[in-house]
């Protein structure tokens, strides 16, 4: 085989292989205030990827148009080879299936409990309770909370509520799991047991995304970073640490 | 749409309309009002019409004829008056009989008409009925071209007047029953709102986990359709309640000589209830969606 050959299916495997590519994206508001600023980040199929920066420096820009809640200016997102920029809004709902997210508040019902919380996910989007029935106990039991099935939300601890979201997040199986500051509203010792399930989950094959504060966290776990600072890019590094 | 969301939205509707009492009762009690008021309305235009078809009907037209026809005559002329389009009936009046009935009318003062059974000064007539009371005019013309006609007298002004004035009250009627509806509808969907706010944090979510905007909607379409029912059905009842103690009062108030006569009591229900639980599910659900639209976008 020509080496041109192989450079040319090597091309085409890492295409397929790269699960969001932003090119070129910037965002500014209504304020004129400029959150994103000719934003270009590559990440592949598997990957972890922490991003970091101090409040306001556009984290929470890149993960809302990522979620397409809001529409880039100028550049464009490309999400398992769909550009989302393009996306008419009746498809959004079929682009958020395909990405799992967590928030810092969990954002759990109330009134519902962890079973039904998690089956919730899979009822708006029309699953058939069969596999309702079968999956929901599958994902609870691999954050670790089957016991606590039938509790509410305010009977739990907060990292076990945020688990209760990890498992809501990931119960429609979803290709990318985006975590906003998920270890904000944790202690030290909760914040490493959600940890520990990020990766969990990012092992079975799911690419995570964690926007966060956590300087020893993203220290001592080497995982690829980026850092973002008044809506640039400043460093994208492999097995980083928090700060240079 | 599969049928397990279809249930879906009903069994949420029922919940949620259950977890939130208090805002349902709100929205529930609005949409009784407002149909209350539409109700009352249209009960007393349906009398109203009914009041105004009868008297529509009691239009009638005179025909004076020559004295001294043969009974062939008459036959043939009654026929070709039955035949003109717009009559509903029309009935020969000797001047013999119409005599017996003046006198019966004057009572006591009969004797005022003593002697004239030698000399009768009234005319042999036909007695018109309309079918279509404004066709009056074209049938008047009509007969008046006929032979052997005298004299055509039918109330003209009074039956244009008439006219006008049941023309008015059906339109002017639509029209406002249709402007309560646009009240409603902007009252129900402001307490709904509240119980939409509510729920803005369990809309959020469906829509994070990639729910359909038709999804999110439609349990609170079912909602809206659930409480202008049940707004309605209380509504209908008290309607009808009231128009049973109520017809009986107007009725038993005897006014001199004209007697009032109401609708029947089935005949109301029959056409309230189905006008009354349409405009409920339309107040209901127009409301509901009106509401919800800028939850939607998350």
């Amino acid at each position: 085989m020509s080496s041109f050959k192989q450079l040319q299916l090597y091309v085409r495997w890492k295409g397929r292989d790269l699960l969001i590519e932003m090119v070129n994206v910037s965002k500014k508001f209504g304020d004129g205030f400029r959150a994103l600023h000719n934003v270009s980040i590559n990440i592949k199929n598997g990957e972890f990827v922490f991003i970091v920066g101090q409040s306001g420096a556009g984290k929470s820009t890149l993960i809302k148009l990522l979620l397409k809640e809001i529409s880039a200016d100028s550049g464009s997102i490309i999400i398992n080879n769909k550009d989302i920029s393009k996306l008419k809004r009746k498809e959004i709902p079929y682009l958020r299936r395909n990405i799992g997210v967590v928030f810092q508040d969990f954002r759990l019902l109330q009134d519902k409990t962890v079973y039904e919380n998690v089956a919730f996910a899979m009822e708006v989007i029309e699953a058939p309770g069969k596999d309702i029935r079968r999956k929901v106990p599958i994902v609870l039991s691999l954050v670790g909370l089957s016991k606590k099935s039938d509790l509410y939300p305010h009977q739990l601890s907060g990292g076990e509520q945020q688990r209760v979201s990890l498992a809501r997040a990931i119960v429609n199986g979803p290709s990318i799991l985006i975590a906003d500051e998920p270890t904000g509203n944790l202690d030290p010792d909760t914040s490493w047991e959600i940890m520990k399930n990020l990766n969990e989950i990012n092992h079975r094959g799911t690419t995570v995304l964690m926007a966060t504060h956590a300087k020893d966290i993203v220290d001592s776990m080497k995982k690829r970073v980026i850092e973002i600072e008044e809506g640039i890019v400043i460093r994208d590094e492999q097995r980083g640490g928090y700060e240079v | 749409m599969k049928i397990r969301t279809i249930r879906y939205f009903i069994r949420q509707s029922f919940s949620s309309l259950w977890r939130n009492k208090a805002m349902s009762v709100a929205a529930i009690s609005s949409v009784f009002a407002a149909l209350l008021v539409i109700g009352i309305f249209l009960t007393v235009v349906l009398n109203v019409d009914y009041l105004a078809t009868r008297l529509e009907s009691q239009v009638e037209i005179k025909v004076y004829v020559n004295d001294g026809l043969s009974t062939e005559v008459i036959n043939a002329m009654n026929k070709d008056i039955k035949g003109l389009s717009g009559v509903k009936d029309s009935m020969f009046l000797s001047k013999e009989k119409a005599l017996e009935e003046f006198t019966e009318q004057l009572g006591e003062n009969s004797n005022l008409l003593d002697g004239l059974e030698e000399d009768n000064p009234l005319a042999d007539s036909f007695i018109v009925t309309m079918e279509d009371p404004r066709m009056a005019s074209n049938v008047t013309t009509a007969i008046s071209a006929m032979s052997n006609v005298e004299n055509v007298v039918y109330g003209k002004e009074e039956l244009e007047k008439l006219l006008n004035i049941t023309y008015l009250l059906r339109v002017g009627s639509l029209t406002i029953v249709f402007i309560l509806v646009l009240i409603s509808i902007f009252i129900i969907s402001n307490t709904i709102k509240l119980t939409v706010f509510a729920r803005r944090k369990e809309i959020g979510i469906m829509k994070y986990v990639g729910a359909t905007d038709g999804f999110v909607k439609g349990p609170f379409f079912a909602e809206g359709i659930l409480m202008g029912l049940l707004g309605s059905i209380v509504s209908i009842a008290i309607i009808c309640i009231g128009y049973h103690f109520g017809i009986r009062y107007i009725e038993q108030q005897s006014l001199g000589f004209i007697s009032i006569t109401l609708l029947p009591i089935a005949s109301v229900f029959y056409n309230l209830s189905f006008s009354l639980v349409l405009i409920g599910i339309i107040i209901g659900s127009l409301g509901s969606m009106i509401s919800i639209r800028k939850f939607l976008k998350v």
